[in-house]
């Protein structure tokens, strides 16, 4: 707790104060080896040598504080963890039965919230605040698992699914030797009368995805080109 | 003819939905199409394969298979269940759970008493044809792996059933299995896969004929269960197959697009054995077919690429002739465009969503065919999802753009939509009135102040909208007995006249001052593909499937004198040769007498106050007429004027501000969105 006082009070505003107790420090040093004669020591180097040290203190200092604030934030991430924890039946069993009210759950996290908030940095609340909201609407849990009540499927439905995907497998799956529309058009436009461009071309709206990606390879080559050329 | 602004419009992505069974009526010449969104329609082969009904589809009714038995139509789905259809209201009859996965397939017998399921899990289930319904009535024995294909005997006391690796025979009365054809794998890598027999079919001379997965079609004989001859057809899959009435001539689709044609003739002249040859080749589909009908006269195949092919044999037709023709069916026989005349907005239907657009401006003006820069983009207003699992039958939007409404078998929503500046608000209707819950068209008047709806047994609804609130009116009911459903609704002009037209043949004229029957046009043969009332003259022009162009008047309630001078002196013949119905027809303020109506290929202005055209004139004489010098075009022109410069048309609308709406969707469009064809390598490419 001493620790924590002495971090805090080492702010920017208490800088002069500071530089006192640093002075009185290193008069304390010197004091200790008496018994020896007294090393001659110049004015420029014992100034360095108190505004190194000096800086030293402050920089230990930052880094004490630095770590409380880590120690902080840990902490306060493992109470959410484990307030998450305990929540995610809750909301289950929410989304489960649509009936039961939302609004008093609602309360009570903001009472809870209420609370942290005497001890809890503003920073880590805002971003506590966001992790709550995020939650709300996608339950995100820890790692990458998220929580979604399915629609319930009949026997039936999964039978169709399982009848469709047989039909599928058969006429499009592996070995049925398939082309695309785009093959099928062509082919049928150098076997015409009247021969025309392509259909990609004619058709300006179709296959934007290739199209994009072909444009992107081509500004990549042109960029490859320019570099080896200069 | 008349210049016009022209917006053309294609941003409407309509996407047709791939064929996936089809079953073919003998007795009333009605086919049924299945396609994969589980829509089902019926063509009416007698009166020029008009699609006469559209049922449509649900999410999770996936129909594998369609059955005729007399009237009543059946289909089998991999959701499990049977749905019987009702006809009359466009809807499912009923539905019935087979327990048994999947359907595959279904075939009735011969005496349209039983049905025959093929289930994924391996049975073969009879169901028995009741008046009312249908029920289960037992189980074949179980085999192991599904039952992809069946085929009755025409005796109905045998079964083909096509499986995995092998073709199954089963004994009708008792339900065990007196036969296994094992059916030979494919040859290189596909030894290891298992083959699916697609297709299988049981002639009264007890041959069986199968079609596999790898490529074969087999005859064998049923009797001794022994292989006769193998025809290697193709490379990839035998879906499909179908046999004549006579049982001479056979029809196999592959999945490379072709339809094998083979015949039972003797081999060489004079002898009398006969044996299945492969005769004809025809490739009409880009894609796999999937479905086939043999009818008297012609193949008929659908699949992949949407497109339904009517082929005729030309052995059995005469040549030469409207007959002989070939027919492609690519987009529905009704308007899936909606437009709102005064505020320029497009509505479009999709089975899935609808979609509201509005037109973009142009700047300036331009020479003819010139095309206009665009001022401002044309722009998605609203998309707005269906609820609930049935697909959208119907859709209306006002002429004035305030008011939506869409219409599923189940429910029908109304729409009131808002616009400020750039923002716009779109509130649903909550309490409709409860008479509006099935209905098969919707129609607003065009002071947007009613809504018309076509109920059961040809009967309209009529709802009085403002802003509070919608209420109902009054129940239009024709004094016929008919229980067809209307197809088509018209409100005129001045708001005093209603015109439907049912699948009857009959069109019936509502005053909707008196809110009673005004009269009832003479039926004509042929089915109403359109209709429309003049708004100053108020006459009534009727197109049919047949192609014929009728002018009714309403106040002396006979047909006009135009009208007899056209019927006296017949439409040209390469007007009736066209093979697209005339799905809509508009009328240009400034000229009353012009009629604008278009099909799939063009469009088309009746000038009524130009002479018709004689047989020898030329039809299409508009590139002529622009050469010949002013003073003669006079004595060369006539009464029709055909466009042709905007391909695969779905709508013509003419503004408000007198500009052209012209809604084009290119069949390339369709195909380059449609699933992979196969793979074949074509010599020099």
């Amino acid at each position: 707790m001493a620790k924590a006082k002495r971090g805090n009070a080492t702010s920017s505003s208490k800088m002069a104060d500071n530089s006192d107790k640093q002075a009185e420090k290193f008069s304390l040093m010197l004091d200790s080896s008496d018994d020896e004669a007294p090393e001659e020591v110049t004015f420029e180097d014992s100034k360095t040598q108190a505004l190194r040290s000096m800086k030293q203190a402050l920089d230990t200092a930052r880094r004490e504080k630095e770590l409380l604030k880590e120690k902080r934030r840990k902490r306060q991430e493992l109470f959410q963890e484990q307030k998450k924890r305990k929540l995610l039946p809750a909301d289950v069993l929410e989304e489960i039965d649509p009936t039961s009210s939302k609004k008093p759950r609602q309360s009570e996290d903001e009472a809870e919230e209420e609370q942290q908030k005497g001890d809890g940095e503003k920073e880590l609340r805002k971003k506590k605040k966001k992790t709550r909201g995020k939650l709300a609407h996608s339950r995100i849990l820890k790692g990458n698992y998220t929580v979604a009540t399915l629609e319930e499927r009949s026997m039936a439905s999964f039978q169709q699914q399982a009848a469709e995907d047989f039909i599928q497998s058969r006429l499009y799956g592996p070995g049925s030797c398939r082309t695309t529309s785009n093959e099928l058009l062509s082919l049928q436009n150098k076997k015409g009368w009247n021969k025309s461009a392509a259909v990609q071309f004619v058709k300006k709206d179709w296959a934007c995805k290739e199209k994009a990606k072909a444009e992107k390879l081509k500004k990549r080559w042109i960029h490859k080109q320019h570099i080896s050329s200069c | 003819m008349g210049e016009f602004k022209v917006h053309r419009v294609r941003f409407f992505d309509y996407m047709p939905s791939a064929i996936r069974a089809m079953a073919f009526n003998r007795q009333s010449e009605r086919l049924a199409v299945a396609r994969a969104d589980g829509a089902v329609e019926i063509f009416n082969f007698s009166d020029n394969y008009f699609q006469e009904k559209v049922i449509p589809g649900q999410d999770s009714r996936a129909v594998e298979a369609l059955c005729w038995v007399d009237q009543r139509l059946f289909s089998g789905g991999l959701n499990g269940e049977i749905t019987e259809y009702d006809l009359e209201n466009l809807k499912p009859r009923y539905t019935v759970a087979a327990y048994g996965g999947p359907i595959w397939t279904i075939s009735s017998n011969n005496q349209g008493t039983m049905l025959a399921l093929g289930c994924e899990d391996g049975t073969v289930k009879m169901f028995e044809v009741l008046a009312e319904k249908v029920q289960f009535q037992r189980n074949f024995d179980r085999q192991k792996g599904r039952i992809i294909s069946l085929s009755w005997h025409p005796s109905g006391t045998l079964i083909a059933a096509g499986m995995m690796d092998m073709i199954r025979v089963f004994d009708a009365e008792t339900g065990h299995a007196t036969h296994r054809l094992l059916v030979e794998r494919g040859v290189g890598a596909s030894k290891s896969r298992e083959v699916v027999v697609w297709s299988v079919a049981f002639l009264s001379d007890h041959t069986i004929i199968s079609g596999d997965s790898a490529g074969k079609v087999q005859i064998w004989d049923g009797v001794t269960g022994t292989l006769l001859r193998t025809h290697l057809v193709t490379k990839w899959d035998v879906l499909a197959l179908s046999v004549s009435q006579d049982q001479s001539s056979l029809v196999a689709g592959t999945s490379e697009g072709t339809v094998i044609q083979f015949q039972l003739i003797s081999s060489t002249v004079g002898q009398q054995d006969k044996e299945w040859v492969r005769t004809r080749t025809f490739k009409n589909h880009s894609h796999d077919v999937r479905a086939l009908a043999h009818t008297e006269t012609a193949v008929v195949s659908g699949g992949m690429d949407t497109q339904l092919v009517v082929r005729p044999l030309l052995d059995k037709v005469e040549k030469n002739t409207q007959e002989s023709s070939l027919r492609k069916i690519v987009f529905p026989h009704r308007s899936l465009v909606c437009c709102a005349k005064k505020a320029g907005l497009l509505l479009f239907q999709f089975p899935e969503h609808l979609e509201l657009w509005r037109l973009g401006e142009s700047e300036g003006h331009g020479k003819p065919g010139d095309s206009l820069t665009v001022k401002t983009k044309p722009e998605k207003l609203i998309q707005l999802k269906r609820k609930g699992e049935d697909h959208i039958c119907c859709s209306a939007l006002s002429p004035c753009g305030g008011w939506m409404a869409y219409s599923t078998v189940s429910s029908v929503r109304l729409y009131r939509l808002q616009y400020n500046n750039n923002n716009i608000g779109i509130t649903k209707v909550s309490r409709l009135p409860k008479d509006l819950c099935s209905v098969h068209q919707l129609c607003f008047s065009s002071d947007s102040s009613k809504l018309f709806a076509s109920s059961s047994h040809s009967s309209v609804i009529v709802v009085a909208l403002n802003q509070q609130e919608c209420t109902y009116l009054h129940t239009l009911k024709p004094k016929s007995s008919s229980r067809q459903p209307v197809h088509l609704l018209f409100a005129s002009e001045d708001g005093k006249w209603l015109a439907t037209a049912n699948t009857d043949c009959e069109i019936h004229i509502y005053n909707l001052d008196k809110l009673k029957l005004h009269c009832t046009v003479p039926v004509y043969s042929s089915y109403p593909t359109a209709i429309a009332i003049h708004p100053l003259t108020s006459n009534l022009v009727v197109v049919h499937a047949d192609q014929q162009i009728f002018e009714y008047s309403l106040e002396k309630k006979e047909y006009t004198e135009w009208s007899r001078k056209l019927q006296k002196l017949g439409l040209h013949s390469l007007w009736l040769e066209r093979d697209t119905p005339v799905t809509h027809i508009t009328f240009n303020s400034r000229n009353p007498a012009h009629i604008i109506l278009h099909d799939m290929f063009m469009f088309c202005i009746i000038d009524q106050s130009l002479p018709l055209p004689e047989a020898k004139t030329l039809l299409y004489n508009q590139m002529t007429l622009r050469s010949v010098p002013e003073p003669e075009r006079i004595r060369h022109s006539h009464a029709f004027k055909i466009c042709k410069n905007f391909q695969h048309l779905l709508c013509v609308r003419l503004l408000e501000d007198h500009s052209l709406v012209v809604v084009e969707r290119p069949l390339l469009d369709i195909m380059s969105q449609l699933p992979a064809p196969v793979r074949q390598k074509k010599f020099a490419t």
